[in-house]
């Protein structure tokens, strides 16, 4: 099997720089069968990915050994599902699932019927096959996720007990296929560049696969912090980790562009600064990976360490950035700007200061990420970067952002008069200062909260407010009824509506963002059998403790009864495991959750006279954010559908630029 | 006119709001929030939960041993800084050349703003050169925002924007 998938990765990289090759030679369009032949080279590379892959798959299935990277992330206990999950869990096998992901989409780019932006296809097809050649060239080479043991060893090292949960077998690959996925816009961006053809083209293209990719790397980030809540068990979902930052600056920067797109379709204004934006996403998404998987920055996700692989990717971060750049400027002539504006205040000036903050807040987490590095270059002197860092300085950005969606919801294009501002803030603005009274009146004094909050509230309002006229609109225009006239509205303008749903998805999570932040309450406590303690308004008894034995590990339970005044709930079971294969036992919290609080349970260690000891949190709003992740990717899905009826093709592609 | 006043309102409400409701008791939770623990696992000492952190049971029996003594948090904290050096803080302290991280954000936004200010007013003085039309403040406003709102609708459906 090793050799199978060594020399099939082998053959796709020959292949891989064919195709390459070709297509550069062959992108102005003067030899159709030299295309045809880089076209097929393409495939034919993607295929003989998927037979690498296929061959570690079956090798981390059937436990062979002998291979390195089977032997060090599994082991013959190992359950199914984990076996296969292990292809992501370390170094060589991630940056396989990387390469063949990236040649699945550019096999995808390449078969896609399309009306618009066909001439770019060749472009971008060089682009993707030129970094897939870089990933494959790490996997021969540094990454070989084939490499062979001299003998064979009886059993494996197995997995991480930590990485053994539901949401590390979807929160990885999502990442990468985060990451992967935004080498598809930024190849047609360079595709545009490369060609002239500078319209409205690419734009359309890309704004799809730029969708997709920005859904999957939110989903991943997402169900990293699910499993961070319910795994890592110190009661938290997000920790400014360098690698948790890693997978949030691309997306805060796609989010730009996935907005500042919008500006460019139609008014014909920051043709550079879009440019500049899929580059940067592309960049930090390679950072992201890099990052992950080179151990630069210190961190608990990073599995794995080498210098080399650092180096490399360092190299191929810096090629990108230069050459990028340096082909931006070579052509920003034919990237002016047609812009015109009527006032200062009009949707455009939101979306321009949208695009700030969002570039700010990633830039504040790059800066926090990068300043112990910058500091001990400067200074000699270590320091740490933690969450009272990036929570000061990023909550009024992304309050301000969610200011801005509000705003920009009700100020249409072009201008807006003070008449009609006022007519449409008034509203809003409204029931948002009547839930800060509200709020204020049934005990919340945080500030934070009551800016916040209300905050939330207004673009809720404004949402539902537009909605509202929307559909009464399409009601009186077309005399259908109310349900009708909705449906068909979120209908004839998907991406709009599907943007609006995500922003409801982003105030729902906010909220319990909000809520976990600011309201949490934690209690540690030293209990010895029948003792109580009290936490809020839930009592916790300690009943007894358990221990058993699997095949693979021992486990240690402890039963706490649980009410809240006085009303019995049900028992709650923190654990912790001792892994035979490995040394540091894992805490397996127990949770009980509710739309309103999760009391969140740690079992913490105990003595050998019967005490044990707990820690209990008392974490509000948490499902919030859970719920608002779900409604976000729906939102995101239902703006990505493609449409099915019938639809006249835009205007020759490309027209602006030429 | 209801607008400006609101948004007074709102603002001496956030202000009344500004007003702490109870001083923070010093903690053992409360301190071991602002310092990282230093068994390697660069987590913040509150959410350290390594098992077999060599540091953690420490450091914590340590802070509650000073809170007992009485020091202030302050104290304490010094205390911690003068053993393992800055990088013992959860943040970088607000000065000398840390104060970079704190405010290069916000000066970046800032410029920012100001580059977009400026590009704005360009695009408008172009804008207001190139057509010059009334604003629409009669009483059919909202008349003319439905017309406007169908009209996009329907350019939508047509040219689906994307």
């Amino acid at each position: 099997m090793a050799d199978i998938g060594y020399i099939a990765q082998f053959l796709a990289l020959v292949v891989s720089v064919y195709a390459a090759g070709a297509f550069i030679l062959g992108w102005r369009g003067k030899h159709p069968a030299l295309l045809s032949s880089a076209r097929n080279g393409l495939l034919a590379s993607c295929g003989l990915l998927t037979i690498s892959v296929a061959s570690l798959v079956y090798a981390l299935v059937s436990h062979d050994f002998q291979i390195e990277y089977v032997y060090q992330y599994t082991s013959r206990d190992l359950a199914l599902t984990y076996r296969l999950s292990a292809l992501w869990a370390g170094n060589d096998g991630s940056l396989l699932f990387w390469a063949w992901l990236l040649s699945v989409l550019g096999a995808a780019v390449i078969l896609q019927k399309r009306e618009v932006g066909k001439e770019l296809v060749p472009y971008a097809a060089a682009i993707i096959g030129v970094t897939q050649t870089f990933f494959i060239l790490l996997l021969l080479t540094i990454a070989n996720p084939f490499q062979k043991l001299p003998q064979v060893p009886a059993d494996g090292m197995g997995l991480n007990p930590m990485l053994e949960n539901p949401g590390m077998f979807f929160h990885p690959p999502l990442l990468l296929a985060g990451y992967v996925g935004f080498t598809v816009p930024f190849a047609f961006a360079m595709a545009a560049l490369l060609s002239r053809r500078l319209g409205d083209a690419w734009l359309i293209v890309v704004r799809r696969w730029t969708l997709l990719a920005w859904l999957s790397l939110g989903l991943g980030n997402l169900l990293g912090a699910w499993w961070a809540y319910v795994e890592l068990g110190w009661g938290g979902y997000w920790a400014w980790d360098p690698v948790e930052n890693a997978g949030l600056m691309p997306w805060l920067v796609a989010t730009a562009f996935l907005h500042s797109i919008m500006m460019q379709r139609r008014r014909g204004i920051l043709k550079v600064w879009n440019m500049v934006l899929i580059i940067l996403t592309f960049v930090l998404a390679i950072l992201g990976t890099f990052l992950t998987r080179s151990g630069v920055l210190a961190s608990v996700h990073t599995f794995a360490e080498s210098p080399l692989l650092g180096a490399s990717f360092l190299a191929f971060i810096g090629i990108t950035i230069v050459s990028s750049l340096g082909l931006l400027y070579y052509r920003s002539e034919e990237l002016k700007s047609e812009a015109e504006m009527e006032s200062l205040v009009s949707r455009e000036s939101t979306f321009l200061l949208n695009n700030l903050l969002l570039v700010g807040a990633a830039f504040t987490i790059f800066l926090g990420t990068f300043f112990p590095v910058i500091s001990e270059a400067v200074r000699g002197v270590k320091v740490s970067v933690g969450p009272p860092f990036y929570n000061q300085v990023n909550v009024p950005i992304f309050l301000a952002i969610i200011l801005l969606a509000g705003i920009c919801t009700l100020i249409g294009w072009r201008r807006a008069s003070l008449r009609n501002l006022v007519q449409h803030f008034l509203w809003p603005l409204a029931t948002a200062l009547i839930l800060g009274i509200v709020l204020f009146i049934l005990g919340i004094r945080q500030w934070l909260a009551l800016v916040a909050l209300p905050l939330c509230g207004f673009v809720l309002f404004t949402i539902l407010y537009e909605w509202w006229r929307g559909t009464r609109a399409r009601h009186r225009m077309r005399s259908e009824n109310y349900l009708k006239a909705f449906w068909g509205l979120i209908m004839t303008n998907r991406p709009r509506y599907g943007g609006y749903i995500v922003h409801i998805g982003v105030i729902i999570m906010a909220v319990g963002i909000i809520g976990s932040s600011l309201y949490g309450v934690e209690k540690e406590a030293t209990l010895t059998q029948g003792e109580s303690m009290s936490i809020e308004d839930y009592t916790l008894t300690y009943e007894n403790m358990d221990f058993y034995e699997t095949e693979s590990k021992a486990v240690v339970t402890a039963t706490l009864l649980v009410s809240n005044q006085g009303k019995l709930l049900g028992r709650l079971l923190p654990e912790k495991y001792f892994h035979r294969s490995f040394e540091q036992p894992v805490t397996e919290v127990a949770i009980r959750s509710t739309l309103v609080e999760d009391l969140y349970v740690i079992l913490v260690g105990w003595d050998e006279d019967g005490t044990t000891a707990f820690k209990v949190l008392v974490n509000p709003l948490v499902n919030w954010i859970w719920i608002g992740g779900v409604v976000l990717v729906l939102g995101g899905l239902i703006a990505f559908w493609p449409e099915w009826r019938r639809q006249p093709v835009p205007q020759s592609a490309g027209k602006r630029g030429e | 006119m209801g607008f400006r006043e609101k948004l007074v309102v709102i603002l001496l409400i956030a202000l009344l709001a500004l007003i702490p409701s109870r001083a923070s008791a010093q903690t053992v939770m409360g301190i071991s929030k602002k310092l990282i623990c230093q068994c390697g696992c660069t987590l913040v000492l509150a959410n350290c939960t390594h098992s077999e952190c060599g540091s953690r049971e420490a450091m914590t029996a340590l802070i509650r041993d000073k809170i007992s003594q009485g020091w202030s948090e302050e104290e304490i904290i010094q205390f911690f800084v003068a053993q393992y050096g800055e990088q013992v803080l959860a943040s970088p302290p607000k000065r000398g050349f840390n104060l970079m991280a704190w405010i290069t954000p916000f000066a970046v936004i800032l410029a920012g703003a100001g580059v977009i200010y400026l590009a704005i007013k360009k695009w408008t003085k172009r804008g207001r050169q190139a057509q010059i039309v009334g604003a629409p403040e009669s009483e059919e406003e909202e008349e003319k925002y439905r017309q406007q709102l169908e009209e996009e609708l329907k350019k939508f459906a047509e040219r689906s924007f994307r």
